[in-house]
């Protein structure tokens, strides 16, 4: 059924969008709108994500202890929420970097299995 | 939950500013505002969706659904009345029964006394070797105390003899039931006095034991119910004594006494083998089970008998524990009770299921349209059950009503002269395990009801019942299952009707035994005369000479007499062994026995007991005339049953070989004890100026009013001697109603749990067929339209009620005949045998299961074939 279709499709997703944004916030805390734009700019505008799914994630990863949230002020002088990277989030982007270096090596190898491995 | 509102507080400020910085980006980058800002928005997606997914992040998902199955359920619950008020009162009245019941068994079987470790507690008395079923537990004293030092299966052992005195310290002499006891009793059972001290083992002795421990009741209304009590003089059959410790309210050993005091034996009486004059309770030691006690106890028994050949010969101690000792006479009836109860909580239940599986086949395409549009199986499972589970709820909060109502009333009933010595009596009322007992029980219920349901009536083909333009369907198996339900209900009422009939059945026989005597003309009270003062026979034989002359001579009372153990007194009465003259002396253990009851002359007439042949006593039976007897009428059956048992001889054993023989002079009719006792118990009656004792009891056969004349008696007795304390002053009648409250009780009980089965199964039936009859609408159309007529569909509905009741009576009427000879010999002395109990149910049923299916069949005959074709 429908339901569990998408949760697939979200689960596929998560692990990425999660990645990206953990990736990013090594670089320093920063807002919302700053992270989306980071990873677009970033990517070379390849990866064009749906901004909005930007705050589920975000939720997910302070529920999972990874990011945290404080009050700041943006760069136009509002009152802004900044996220930052925490220890744990730290030690999982570690780990997802490698799971993930290890998948597209994989997927490579298998997609182009003349060539010596893959690159990313 | 305080962080999921701050987290969730800010998203939606976090996302207007999110789409206000992008635009302002795509502004920079050259948009026109109006442009730049729906791209803004394009970009960012559905804010409502984005939104949602994070609460949804946050939120306890299975909680909102929960509430909101419970909204569901109430508001379902308040579209269908009907069925909410039958389901609910069905099910209240199921778990309130249960509850009442459960509470009663709670305090009198479970919490009887608030003993520490009651389950290590055993009486230990000795055994004679008479063949009599209920010994009073006594043992020697020295031989007690040989088996507490000996024996290492007692942690320790205590000893005590109840007993009445006479307080002196006021200016009425009352009687005041005590007990002496020894120095480790309070100990033993482990119970703290609530004021003071208990006895020190010094206060064992004679001369330094003058000091007593009251109880709570006695406390409060002689002593004031201050704490200056402690310290305080009472006096006690002429002797002063100081009133050290008060007792909790609670504590009611070996019944609910006035006072204790210590029990000081003579040196000649601790050395005594030869009488079994005290009781004794003991704690078993950590790992020696009762069996085993009992083994250690029959092998000291022989050592005894081997050293004192004399007294110990035929002897043998044992014991009980004390709970089993309390469950002899209420198990049965508790047990009856609760069986009964169980099995109208189980009729709730099958209607209860019928009703559901009826709506939730009225259900189906709902549930098929929920499961097309996504809902998994375990969402609708959960959906059910709670749905169940709240109205079980409403039902289980509405029996906690019942049930709390049930217990007044149960508490009511009986006197507290007579509760008072049932331990655990006051303890009956509707507590914390109670209360988790119904609403677990109803959630039990609930859950297991909507699972239920949800399995029969929710296994739905999608495509076939959203097709489908009627009602919902009926497969084979359901109707199956439904008619099995039918017959199950079917089963359990009648087994609880034919349960019903044999005990108001056994009650009302039981009150006609004793309407015999007519006791609401007799009065009766108790004289108590001084033991020390009254030591010598023929002082208490003219006393009650006396008396009896001056009250028999009271204008408007017809007779009086005295009598050792009055009917109906819950009391067993003595038994005495004895031996017949011309028989060759039977081998101990084998001696027979029979009850022994001290009566005057005019007993009999009193309580008009009939005289069968020979005569009764008169006056001339007195301590210069032959020693003379009477017998009962099963004792005459039973020792002589070819024979005149009148001009035999018998001696009573328990006076030594030196007794005399006793001439019977005549039969008189069997009298039925106590309820617990069988009627045709064998009794020996001896005169009183014969055979005089302390304690008999007065009755009084007046033309009306009987108890109008306690005060002339008083007036009477004070004259006679001042020094006589009255006890037990209550009218005859009364003293039968306390007395089989109990079976009272059980009697309407059990005919409330009959009326329910009879109606929870009449429900039942008129449900399943009503049901069929409507699912059957289209099949009875196509049959009128080819010519059938009403008859003939009436024909048709009548049979299959009629098979469904034939299956469900075929299997009842032999379980019910099983039941009833269960009960017979478990609930001896109220039930016996009865066909015709069984037969007259099994009519009422069948009459029932017809009245039932009266409706359907009348809806079925009236069916229009037109509209029935168009029906779907």
């Amino acid at each position: 059924m429908s339901t569990k279709d998408r949760k697939e499709r979200i689960e596929l997703l998560q692990g990425t969008l999660d990645l990206l944004i953990l990736r990013t916030l090594l670089l320093g805390p920063t807002h919302g709108h700053a992270i989306a734009r980071a990873i677009e700019v970033n990517s070379d505008d390849v990866l064009q994500i749906e901004q909005g799914s930007l705050y589920p994630a975000l939720h997910r990863l302070i529920k999972r202890g990874w990011i945290a949230v404080e009050e700041g002020t943006s760069e136009n002088n509002r009152r802004a929420k900044f996220y930052r990277l925490t220890f744990r989030g730290r030690r999982q982007l570690a780990i997802e970097t490698s799971k993930w270096d290890r998948l597209a090596g994989a997927i490579a190898r298998i997609l182009r299995p003349a060539e010596q491995g893959g690159e990313l | 939950m305080r962080r999921r509102t701050r987290m969730l507080q800010d998203l939606d400020r976090d996302i207007r500013d999110h789409i206000e910085k992008e635009t302002q980006d795509n502004i920079e980058r050259g948009m026109p505002a109006e442009e730049a800002r729906y791209a803004a928005l394009r970009k960012f997606g559905n804010v409502t969706r984005v939104t949602e997914d994070t609460r949804d992040l946050w939120s306890f998902v299975w909680i909102e659904q929960l509430i909101q199955d419970v909204r569901f359920g109430l508001r379902m619950l308040r579209k269908s009345p009907g069925f909410t008020a039958i389901a609910v009162s069905t099910l209240a009245l199921g778990i309130g029964a249960n509850t009442a019941i459960f509470s009663m068994v709670n305090a009198l079987l479970l919490h009887p006394y608030s003993f520490r470790n009651l389950d290590r507690m055993v009486l230990v008395w000795q055994d004679s070797g008479s063949d009599a079923a209920l010994d009073n537990r006594y043992i020697a004293p020295a031989d007690a105390a040989d088996i507490a030092t000996y024996t290492r299966i007692f942690d320790s052992m205590a000893t005590y003899r109840c007993h009445n005195f006479a307080l002196t310290s006021t200016a009425d002499v009352q009687p005041v039931n005590g007990c002496g006891v020894s120095a480790n009793f309070f100990e033993l059972l482990g119970v703290a006095p609530a004021l003071g001290r208990t006895f020190a083992p010094s206060e064992q002795q004679a001369g330094l034991d003058s000091v007593a421990v009251v109880g709570y009741g006695f406390w409060q209304r002689q002593l004031g119910g201050d704490q200056s009590a402690i310290g305080k003089s009472i006096q006690l059959n002429g002797h002063a004594y100081t009133v050290v410790g008060i007792m909790p309210a609670d504590f009611n050993f070996p019944v609910p006494m006035q006072l204790w005091v210590p029990l000081a034996l003579a040196p000649a009486e601790r050395a005594n083998r030869a009488q079994l004059s005290i009781q004794a309770i003991a704690r078993l030691k950590d790992g020696v089970s009762a069996d085993q006690a009992r083994a250690a106890l029959t092998g000291f028994s022989t050592r005894l008998t081997a050293m004192y050949p004399t007294s110990n010969t035929g002897r043998r101690a044992t014991l009980i524990e004390l709970r089993r000792e309390l469950y002899q006479y209420t198990l049965p009836l508790f047990s009856l009770l609760q069986i009964a109860a169980g099995l109208v909580l189980l009729l709730a239940c099958a209607n209860l299921a019928n009703l559901l599986f009826a709506l939730m086949v009225g259900r189906q395409k709902q549930i098929a349209m929920r499961a097309a549009l996504g809902a998994s199986r375990r969402r609708l499972a959960q959906h059910f059950v709670s749905e169940t589970i709240v109205f079980s709820l409403i039902a289980g909060i509405a029996a906690v009503f019942v049930s709390l109502w049930t217990v007044k009333l149960l508490r009511t009933s009986i006197s507290p002269d007579w509760t008072k010595w049932v331990p655990g009596w006051s303890g009956i009322r509707v507590d914390a395990s109670v209360l988790v007992f119904t609403i677990g029980l109803a959630v039990i219920v609930g859950a297991f009801f909507g699972l239920a349901a949800l399995y029969h009536a929710g296994r739905v083909d999608l495509n076939q019942t959203l097709k489908e333009g009627g009602p919902g369907s009926m497969t084979r198996s359901r109707v199956r299952l439904r008619s099995a339900l039918v017959v199950v209900q079917v089963m359990f009422a009648l087994v609880l009707l034919v349960c019903a009939g044999l005990t108001s059945q056994g009650f009302q026989r039981l009150a006609n035994v004793y309407a015999g005597f007519q006791p609401e003309t007799v009065m009766k009270l108790e004289p108590v005369l001084p033991a020390n003062s009254y030591a010598d026979a023929s002082k208490i034989a003219l006393f009650y000479r006396q008396l009896l002359q001056q009250t028999s001579s009271l204008p408007g009372v017809t007779a009086a007499a005295v009598v050792d153990n009055p009917p109906a007194s819950n009391v067993d009465s003595d038994t005495a062994s004895f031996v017949i003259e011309g028989l060759a002396p039977p081998t101990r253990g084998e001696t027979p026995s029979a009850d022994l009851q001290i009566a005057s002359s005019d007993y009999f007439r009193t309580l008009r007991i009939g005289v069968l042949s020979g005569r009764a006593f008169s006056d001339a039976d007195n301590a210069g005339t032959p020693l003379v007897a009477l017998v009962s009428r099963s004792m005459a059956a039973k020792f002589w049953p070819h024979a005149d048992p009148i001009g035999q001889h018998i001696r009573l054993t328990e006076s030594g070989a030196a007794a005399s023989w006793l001439t019977i002079v005549g039969v008189v009719d069997d009298v039925r004890q106590n309820w617990w006792d069988t009627l045709t118990q064998p009794t020996i009656y001896q005169p009183m100026l014969q055979a005089p004792e302390r304690g008999l009891a007065l009755l009084l056969r007046a033309n009306a009013n009987p108890v109008g004349y306690v005060s002339s008696v008083r007036a009477i007795i004070r004259q006679l001697d001042s020094t006589v304390a009255i006890a037990g002053v209550s009218s005859f009648d009364h003293q039968v109603n306390d007395s089989i409250g109990i079976v009272r009780i059980m009697g309407t009980l059990m005919g409330v749990f009959g009326a329910l089965a009879l109606a929870l199964s009449g429900v039942g039936v008129y449900g399943v067929l009503a049901e069929s009859v409507a699912q059957r609408t289209r099949e009875i159309g196509i049959r009128v339209a080819l010519g059938a007529r009403p008859a003939d569909v009436r024909r048709l509905v009548l049979w299959n009620a009629m098979k469904l009741t034939g299956i469900g009576l075929a299997i009842a009427v032999p379980v019910s005949l099983g039941v009833n000879k269960a009960m017979a010999s478990l609930v001896f002395g109220i039930v016996s045998m009865d066909f015709g109990v069984v037969a007259a149910f099994t009519a009422v049923l069948l009459l029932v299961a017809v009245a039932a299916c009266y409706i359907p069949a009348r809806r079925a005959m009236r069916v229009d074939p037109i509209v029935a074709l168009r029906y779907e």
